[in-house]
């Protein structure tokens, strides 16, 4: 098997070259990023992985890359990890790498002469959540589409493009919608919400969260690959714990606000900055919505094992 | 020790707060299971209600024997009593007489998800949004569910019209026979007086409800609450998993589960003293 990986100098990229290099099935990746070959983490520096910097905003590196170093390679499968991490980050060009590289990156492997395979990493932030909405969500649970951050509207964007292509083609694909990855660089929101010594939230509520570990994210989007999975799965992570417990977990402080306070606090915060975004986060510290693994469990044999520690998520 | 757990011993007899640490949680970790509860929290909320359970509305239970002791299963109850302390009650009632202590995962209504505190305190409890999805994960997992197929017009039901059962919502039996669960008919005696409603006021929603009520007194009477529980209607029996897609065989099963509620109902208040005694 050969693999194209974007988004590979990410935290679960990293994690799944690694693994990719550790299976015999697999004899050579391509990983794609927009670091410098000199920065790249140690799984990258693999004899079987060959790099390749590109910055898939532009979508003539993307044609070229499909047309020639993954042709030339051989490969048959891609997995698309690639998005804008920071919700501080607005404009065009992030829309260009989160929707506009995932519907072209797809469109091209299409019609790509060896590629067999797609795997989108999606993400659990997808999914409506209000009061109505189920505790447990399966695949098929409501999507927020329509308004919302950049952040948000570009992943349902991204995530609706993949399904809508799903069976029109020979390509088999698959989408995980990830349980939020708890770890540095890895685009989270709540793990910069720990990050502050003092947790405001809202007063009177607090929902359920459920949080995946960067090893777990990368060995669903391995299974998924090596099953040649087709369709959505949900990647739920190996810690379900309420929002009070993950604050406690970290260390911090928190205080109960008022829930319109919170978003005006945490406004004020992130114009200094800050990388959190209470808007995006309203309703999941709101209402409790975990992912449902069970088709996951079934079709992958995916079950979360790793647990988050805590101990080296932050400095104290 | 968290507070909620030092404040949840304090009210509790060592016997009753043994039977909490008995309970069956599904925890994830943390000692939470995935729809919130712990067991600190059903302390917490048992040892609240411990006055009203035992001094105020001096609950009597008959028939918990009919609670399947392990095992998936629904307990369809009347609703009524302007604010939901039947169901309470209730959730109390089942975990100190069943043997082994079971939790029963009261299904509430989505507004009640909007309620700030109410809805931790509710959660931590065993209370489950009513969403089918939760339905099918709780019983997949084998636990008891109550269920008020009335609704929130049974609660809300005017003082006249007490004790005659709101129409009767099939969903659950629906579930049953999905599941092949028995359903354990449940009527509660006392509630439907405890707090006479003359009016409503449907301009006015605090936090999503469906209207305001207006009591005919300033708090709920001390009405004796009896609680009385049937012999399982086996839906499962009586019908295969797929007749859960026929809207015939499912309106008849329900109607199966209302008569056996309205029967139980009947006897009930023959056999009760007086609303007080």
């Amino acid at each position: 098997m050969r693999v194209l990986v974007t988004g590979a100098t990410t935290p679960v990229g990293a994690a799944l070259v690694d693994r990719l290099t550790g299976d015999p099935a697999v004899d050579r990746v391509v990983a794609v990023g927009l670091e410098e070959a000199d920065d790249l983490p140690a799984s990258l520096r693999h004899p079987a992985v060959s790099w390749h910097r590109a910055d898939l905003t532009r979508h003539r590196n993307l044609r070229h890359l499909l047309a020639g170093p993954v042709a030339d390679a051989g490969v048959d499968s891609v997995i698309h990890l690639a998005l804008h991490r920071s919700a501080a980050d607005r404009g065009r060009r992030i829309r260009r790498l989160n929707v506009d590289a995932t519907r072209l990156l797809l469109r091209l492997a299409e019609d790509h002469p060896t590629i067999t395979r797609f795997v989108f990493a999606s993400s659990a932030a997808v999914y409506r959540l209000r009061a109505e909405t189920p505790t447990v969500l399966r695949e098929d649970a409501e999507l927020a589409l329509g308004g919302g951050a950049q952040w948000l509207r570009d992943r349902v964007e991204a995530d609706v493009g993949v399904c809508t292509r799903m069976g029109l083609s020979d390509l088999s694909v698959a989408v995980l919608r990830l349980a939020e990855v708890l770890a540095p660089d890895a685009g989270s929101q709540l793990l910069d919400y720990l990050g502050a010594r003092v947790c405001l939230r809202p007063l009177g509520y607090d929902p359920m969260l459920n949080l995946l570990s960067v090893d777990d994210a990368a060995r669903a989007l391995h299974l998924a690959l090596q099953l040649g999975a087709n369709g959505v799965f949900n990647v739920p992570g190996g810690d379900t714990l309420p929002l009070s417990r993950a604050i406690e977990c970290c260390g911090r402080r928190q205080v109960p606000v008022p829930g319109p306070l919170v978003g005006w606090l945490y406004g004020a915060r992130g114009h200094r900055g800050g990388e959190f975004r209470y808007d995006l986060n309203a309703d999941r510290f709101h209402h409790t919505a975990l992912l449902d693994g069970a088709r996951a469990e079934a079709e992958l044999s995916y079950r979360p094992e790793q647990r988050i520690d805590w101990s080296s998520l932050l400095p104290s | 020790m968290s507070l909620t757990a030092q404040i949840g011993r304090r009210l509790l007899r060592p016997d009753q707060l043994e039977r909490v640490r008995q309970l069956p949680l599904r925890d994830e970790g943390y000692g939470f299971d995935r729809f919130g509860m712990n067991r600190d929290g059903v302390a917490l909320m048992v040892g609240l209600l411990r006055p009203l359970y035992e001094r105020y509305f001096r609950v009597t239970s008959h028939g918990a024997e009919n609670i399947p002791a392990e095992g998936a299963a629904i307990v369809a109850c009347n609703h009524s009593g302007t604010i939901p302390l039947d169901a309470m009650m209730l959730a109390c009632d089942v975990l100190w007489n069943t043997t082994p202590p079971r939790a029963l995962r009261v299904v509430v209504d989505y507004f009640v998800d909007a309620l700030p505190a109410v809805n931790v305190l509710y959660a931590r409890a065993g209370a489950v949004g009513g969403s089918r999805a939760n339905f099918h994960d709780l019983l997949d997992r084998g636990e008891l569910i109550g269920v008020f197929p009335e609704g929130v017009p049974g609660i809300g039901k005017p003082f006249a019209e007490r004790y005659q059962l709101r129409p009767w919502r099939p969903g659950h039996a629906e579930l049953a026979i999905r599941h092949q669960v028995p359903v354990v008919p449940c009527a509660v005696i006392g509630a439907e007086e405890q707090w006479p409603q003359i009016g409503r006021i449907h301009s006015i929603r605090p936090f999503g409800s469906p209207y305001t009520p207006i009591v005919a007194t300033p708090f709920p009477l001390p009405v004796h609450y009896h609680i009385h529980y049937g012999e399982p209607v086996p839906l499962g029996e009586l019908y295969a998993a797929e007749d859960a897609r026929r809207a015939g065989a499912v309106a008849e099963a329900a109607g199966l589960v209302r008569d056996a509620v309205q029967g139980l109902i009947d006897r009930g208040l023959a056999q009760r003293k007086g609303v007080f005694r």
